[in-house]
């Protein structure tokens, strides 16, 4: 049973991480730093319940507003670029932030332990969860309750005007700038968004996991994070629950069976979705084939 | 009641051997670090090479391969078949990783760019991704996770010039990469092939209109981008020594700044790029050591996109 329920946790924390590149991912920008504000997520909320004593929902508000801050910072040199360019900028301030981690080094005694950051081997006892009683299925419970607030939050502001607004820059960002929209401001709110949920996503992981290493936060997991909005389908939100499920669910875990030839044909699968369905999983044509049948049920 | 005269003078003698011997140390550090950057220059040639194949795929396409650098490795590995089956002398490992590398290079157009729509840039970005992770993991399967050793031409050869030694098989390795690029470069601006490249570069809807089949232009890019790369896959492991898949996402990640830093589609730009991060991560290694690094390109390369985002010799404002 904890296996299940260590996997839901797994599932939930990809998801928040997921829809942190989504926000990025409506402006039609491809940002790989969301890893880097997710490390910073976790070693802020982390640092903050260990050698502050924070309860944990402050010192996730506290890394979520960090995170987000940085995410504002970057968003403004970062996004003079576009394409390529960015996603190489973006790359390139995730690894500066792992880098940091790897060099960081902040420690305070406590009783016969050390507790803190250390450089390369990571950051240890991030133990609030079993210290104040908390079982597998709270923190799972607790987990899946941020990602219906994320993913309800991100679903409303799809169907305000700032959502319209968004969609409208990644569709065509000539045609919005001549309807007046101000594309930089656009951008940066969405990064600071992405940033902000990232920040709340890694701050969660420190807790589950309870030891944080740099190598966690690479170019692979800041892949993860773009690779499910775009194969799940920018759409709608379900689409990166669907391909965090997809990936986690059936090409990590359900595949276990087939031992070595699992990762051969975690690639290849991916390769074969994208070719079989290039907007995504839950595409647009899908999401309105599914309205549409739960409409007609009604009638 | 001070020190005698005596012990003062020894004393002084003392601390002007020291300062002189502290000159020397000065003296042998300024060489190590100059001997560290020209062994980064020279083996910065690869870097060159894989930005040179980003480079041209992104400036006939507009879209990224991510899986270049692992298909270059690939390619690598897949010349060491020669090596198991004869007893073949270096030179011919390294062209048979080039001709490795270029059917890499088209298996990798059939498989993540043929059948997706061009305009959808997102997918194609997640289908090399995949097959990214797809050959590392072909890799790993095939050689069990253990390094390989490659072979290298020269590397009892040292060179000294002054009180620097030269590294026989980084020359050989740089001699070869500036071979590449010449080539390249000819049959980029001298050849029909090259010219139908830089027409559908610039104006594809054009150059199909002048006759120019895009498809055939996008599948022979990739099989030449694909010799590139196969040249800089074998290059690296003759450099290293050893030839493993933790290569591939390092090497990824550097052939894309290479290719940031020497502007988009800019092949001289490339090159130096390539020879410029090859030489400064030798040196930040040598006064900041290994683990810090990386750290010092990545922050370069942001300097770079906020001060000078057309990189080295920056274009006239063009398309992104």
């Amino acid at each position: 049973m904890d296996f299940y329920l260590g996997l839901l946790q797994i599932i939930g924390v990809h998801t928040i991480l997921g829809l942190s590149a989504y926000c990025v991912l409506l402006t039609g920008q491809v940002s790989l730093a969301q890893a880097g504000f997710f490390a910073i997520g976790a070693y802020v909320a982390g640092m903050l319940t260990v050698l502050a004593q924070w309860p944990v929902i402050p010192a996730l508000g506290a890394s979520a507003v960090v995170a987000g801050a940085i995410a504002c910072a970057v968003g403004f040199p970062a996004l003079r670029v576009k394409g390529l360019m960015l996603v190489v900028a973006t790359i390139a301030f995730g690894e500066a932030v792992r880098l940091f981690f790897f060099n960081f080094t902040y420690q305070v005694q406590a009783g016969h332990l050390m507790l803190g950051p250390h450089g390369a081997e990571g950051f240890r006892q991030i133990r609030y969860f079993p210290e104040h009683g908390w079982t597998t299925l709270d923190v799972m419970l607790f987990i899946w309750a941020v990602v219906a607030l994320v993913m309800a939050a991100i679903w409303w502001l799809d169907r305000s005007r700032a959502g319209a607004v968004l969609r409208a820059v990644g569709e065509d960002e000539f045609a919005a700038q001549s309807s007046g929209i101000n594309i930089t401001a656009v951008k940066v709110s969405a990064m600071t968004i992405g940033g902000v949920i990232a920040g709340i996503g890694g701050g969660i992981f420190a807790h589950y996991t309870t030891h944080i290493e740099h190598v966690q936060f690479g170019v692979v997991l800041a892949t993860f994070a773009v690779a499910y909005p775009i194969l799940g389908g920018l759409s709608s939100v379900f689409g990166t629950l669907l391909a965090v499920i997809f990936i986690q669910g059936f090409l990590i875990e359900g595949l276990r069976f087939m031992g070595d030839w699992r990762n051969l044909l975690f690639g290849a699968l991916i390769v074969l979705a994208m070719n079989v369905r290039p907007r995504g999983l839950l595409d647009a044509g899908t999401v309105l084939a599914l309205k549409r049948l739960i409409v007609s049920r009604k009638d | 009641m001070g020190p005698s005269p005596a012990v003062h003078r020894l004393a002084v003698s003392r601390s002007s051997v020291l300062t002189s011997a502290a000159i020397d140390v000065e003296f042998l550090d300024l060489i190590d670090a100059v001997q560290s950057v020209a062994d980064g220059v020279l083996f910065g040639a690869t870097y060159a090479l894989l930005g040179i194949g980003f480079t041209l795929v992104f400036g006939v396409m507009h879209k990224i391969n991510l899986s270049y650098a692992a298909a270059s490795i690939g390619a690598a590995y897949a010349s060491l078949l020669i090596l198991a089956v004869i007893k073949a002398p270096p030179i011919l490992v390294f062209l048979m990783a080039a001709a490795a590398g270029g059917v890499a290079g088209g298996l990798v157009y059939l498989i993540g760019f043929k059948f997706i729509p061009f305009a959808n840039p997102l997918a194609t970005l997640m289908s090399t991704v995949g097959l990214l992770l797809l050959i590392d993991e072909i890799i790993v399967h095939t050689t069990a996770g253990v390094p390989l050793n490659y072979p290298a031409l020269y590397s009892d050869v040292i060179v000294r010039v002054g009180a620097f030694n030269l590294r026989g098989d980084l020359m050989f390795i740089f001699a070869l990469c500036c071979v590449c690029m010449v080539a390249l470069l000819l049959l980029l601006y001298r050849t029909r092939l090259g010219l139908a490249t830089r027409a559908v570069s610039q104006q594809p809807t054009a150059s199909e209109l002048c006759g120019i089949s895009i498809t055939r232009v996008n599948v022979l890019t990739f099989v030449i981008t694909g010799v590139v790369g196969g040249v800089a896959g074998a290059m690296t492991g003759a450099a290293i020594g050893i030839l493993s898949p933790l290569l591939s996402l390092p090497l990824t990640v550097k052939g894309l700044i290479v290719t940031v830093v020497g502007g988009l589609g800019s092949i001289p730009g490339a090159i130096m790029a390539g020879l410029v991060v090859g030489g400064l991560e030798n040196l930040f290694q040598f006064f900041r050591g290994v683990s810090e690094r990386d750290l010092y390109i990545m922050l370069l390369l942001f300097v770079f996109l906020v001060f000078r985002p057309g990189g080295f010799f920056a274009m006239p404002a063009g398309r992104d």
